[in-house]
């Protein structure tokens, strides 16, 4: 009997010391082992940004200088791009230990602080060829390698394409560097529609040197813009195609006929009119035809947006009084106003991802909000000069507007949260109603 | 025996976790819906390649053509002017509007032309369809002192020709204006 007892003894304490030890090793498993993942039998996706985060802190990055003038140009661009995104830090390459043809040791960056360090190396002939690496740090290895080409004239396309991929990996979302902005700029009192890249680079004028041009608007596909001209005493509305590179007359009428947006397909367009004596908000196609009114008050209505489902249209209506915003069904029933503050907001644009809504209220001097496209969350976004047409880029995430507080009306970028503002067109041009491209 | 197998069961499980816990502790963010999978780089795959190509936007060749049907004369008349904001007939325009009528039934065959314009304050579209309003209340009147619709015609400016840029309150009213233009029918 004393015998069994002693040899129990033994292996309670043996199994005693294992208690511990394996209590010692699932403390650091625990968050993993409640997710039900057991310690992750495969690796976890790692989240270097997570761009939903309230509390966001910005990714310390690396970026070399790429060899060449055009290496120089295309790491200058990246992190340009990188950095208007709000979500990096730049570490400057005074600070780099490393020389940038030796290989990649993650080592040399902890101590800085870099998370993610971007290598870059240029051949120059006919041809542009760049190889590009992106490093995580706290890995300790390389989680992009590419190469790419481009003729020497698309180099800024090049660039851009560079800072999606890099943007791509660690967002998990597609960057809009390759982006587009369309605005009328006036040269000499005659005015023409501009396009230009999103950081204001490639300013490109359309030929058509007219002396009245309003609202140039994309049409989904990025291939058309539509847009209001005053010729011979009347306001039209014409058809831009880019791959055509011709101009088409869509709408005439008496009374003041203003391009509003497309509708998804690109087949229709929404537009307003005082053709039948006050102004009223039409849909009809592209090709002229099939034209439906879709609202008919005595008041104004104007300025249509149209959201991304396509299934309802912002607009400006004076129906109550005073010009605001309203909200309808794509049929024109549904109506409902979403501005309650201040007693004129007018020029609606809704975000590519149909949460919000940028608009231009007169506070004091005009400024740019944006609203939930629920009427809640109103916020105002600039303070200085006047700001008006605001227009969201393509992930939602940044709006272009014009502004005159350095003087001459000027085109402006600034992430949606009011950070970052910035002109972009030269400041001798007198430049406004700007629209971002959506692709 | 059976106490035997219990400790070679928790000691196999103690090295199957313990061989699976990652070598630092990752600090997970709040949840998201969007995880990037970054791929890893394996030696000896080939390197992704991508020729970057551009669809060119360039200047325009084929242009609409407008041909204007009258020909237009610059009248008489003074420019009659607004409120902000409003588009009423003033009581200081009245005299102006009762020539115009005047003058229009005397002269048979013109036609007139009202401009409506705004001051830079507003926004470009919403000072189109103001610019409309003021317009239209020109004509109105007009219309109400006995002239025939059909002889007037009416287009709106917005804020697009404005007589003087300053920003100042003399500015500002000089272009808040309804403008008079005379028009012939092209052989007329």
């Amino acid at each position: 009997m004393k015998k069994k007892f002693k040899v129990q003894s033994l292996k309670f304490k043996v199994l005693i010391i294992f208690l511990c030890l394996l209590f010692f090793t699932l403390i650091p498993l625990s968050p993993l082992l409640l997710k039900g993942d057991f310690g992750g039998l495969k690796a976890e996706a790692k989240v270097y940004i997570d761009i939903s985060s309230p509390a966001l802190k910005k990714l310390p990055i690396a970026i070399y200088e790429f060899n060449g003038i055009s290496g120089k140009e295309i790491s200058k661009t990246v992190r340009d791009d990188l950095e208007f995104t709000g979500l990096f830090i730049y570490i400057d390459k005074a600070a780099y230990v490393e020389g940038p043809l030796q290989p990649f040791n993650p080592k040399n960056w902890t101590p800085l602080g870099v998370e993610v360090v971007v290598k870059g190396t240029v051949k120059e002939g006919t041809e542009i060829t760049l190889m590009v690496s992106l490093f995580d740090v706290f890995e300790g290895k390389e989680i992009l390698k590419k190469e790419y080409k481009s003729g020497r004239e698309l180099i800024r396309p090049l660039s851009h394409t560079v800072a999606n991929d890099i943007y791509k990996a660690l967002t998990g979302e597609e960057g809009i560097f390759r982006s587009r902005i369309a605005f009328v700029g006036e040269e000499k009192g005659r005015k023409d529609i501009y396009i230009m890249d999103w950081d204001g680079k490639r300013m490109l004028k359309i030929g058509l040197k007219e002396n009245f041009i309003l609202s140039p608007r994309w049409s989904r596909d990025g291939t058309k813009l539509i847009y209001s001209s005053e010729r011979n005493r009347q306001w039209n509305i014409y058809l831009l195609d880019f791959l055509k590179r011709s101009e088409k007359k869509v709408f005439s009428s008496k009374g003041t006929n203003l391009g509003g947006d497309f509708l998804s397909g690109d087949t229709d367009f929404i537009f307003s009119s005082s053709k039948d004596g006050n102004a009223d908000l039409y849909i009809m196609s592209i090709e002229g035809a099939n034209m439906r009114k879709l609202t008919s008050s005595n008041s104004i209505e104007v300025s249509p947006s149209v959201s991304p489902d396509s299934k309802y249209i912002a607009f400006v209506s004076d129906r109550g009084g005073s010009p605001q915003i309203y909200l309808m069904r794509n049929d024109g029933s549904d109506v409902r106003r979403i501005t309650f503050e201040g007693s004129y907001n007018t020029s609606p644009s809704w975000s590519p991802k149909g949460d919000r809504i940028a608009f231009t209220g007169r506070r004091g001097a005009n400024q740019i909000l944006v609203v939930n496209s629920d009427g809640t969350g109103l916020i105002q976004l600039t303070t200085q000069g006047n700001n008006e047409d605001p227009s969201f880029s393509p992930d939602g995430r940044y709006i272009t507007f014009s502004s005159d507080r350095d003087g001459v009306r000027g085109i402006y970028i600034m992430r949606t949260n009011g950070e970052s503002q910035k002109r972009i067109t030269p400041r001798k041009l007198r430049a406004f109603s700007p629209r971002w491209s959506p692709n | 025996m059976k106490k035997i197998f219990v400790i070679l069961f928790l000691l196999a499980f103690a090295i199957v976790l313990s061989a699976c816990a990652p070598r630092r502790a990752v600090q997970l963010p709040p949840t998201t819906p969007q995880e990037t999978k970054a791929p890893e780089v394996k030696p000896g795959k080939k390197v992704p390649e991508e020729k970057v190509v551009e669809e060119q936007i360039a200047k325009i060749e084929t242009r609409e053509v407008e041909t204007p049907t009258y020909v237009e004369e610059k009248s008489v008349f003074e420019d009659i002017h607004f409120d902000f904001d409003k588009y009423d007939i003033l009581p200081n325009a009245k005299p102006t509007l009762q020539s115009i009528a005047d003058w229009l039934i005397k002269n048979k065959s013109v036609i007139l032309l009202i401009e409506g314009h705004c001051d830079e304050r507003g926004t470009n579209e919403y000072n189109l369809a103001l610019g409309d309003r003021r317009a239209k209340a020109t004509k109105d009147y007009l219309v109400a002192l006995g002239i025939a619709s059909g002889r007037i015609q009416i287009i709106s400016y917005g804020e697009e020709k404005p007589l003087c840029t300053e920003k100042t309150e003399d500015c500002w009213q000089k272009n808040r204006r309804s403008h008079f233009v005379i028009l012939k029918e092209k052989g007329k």
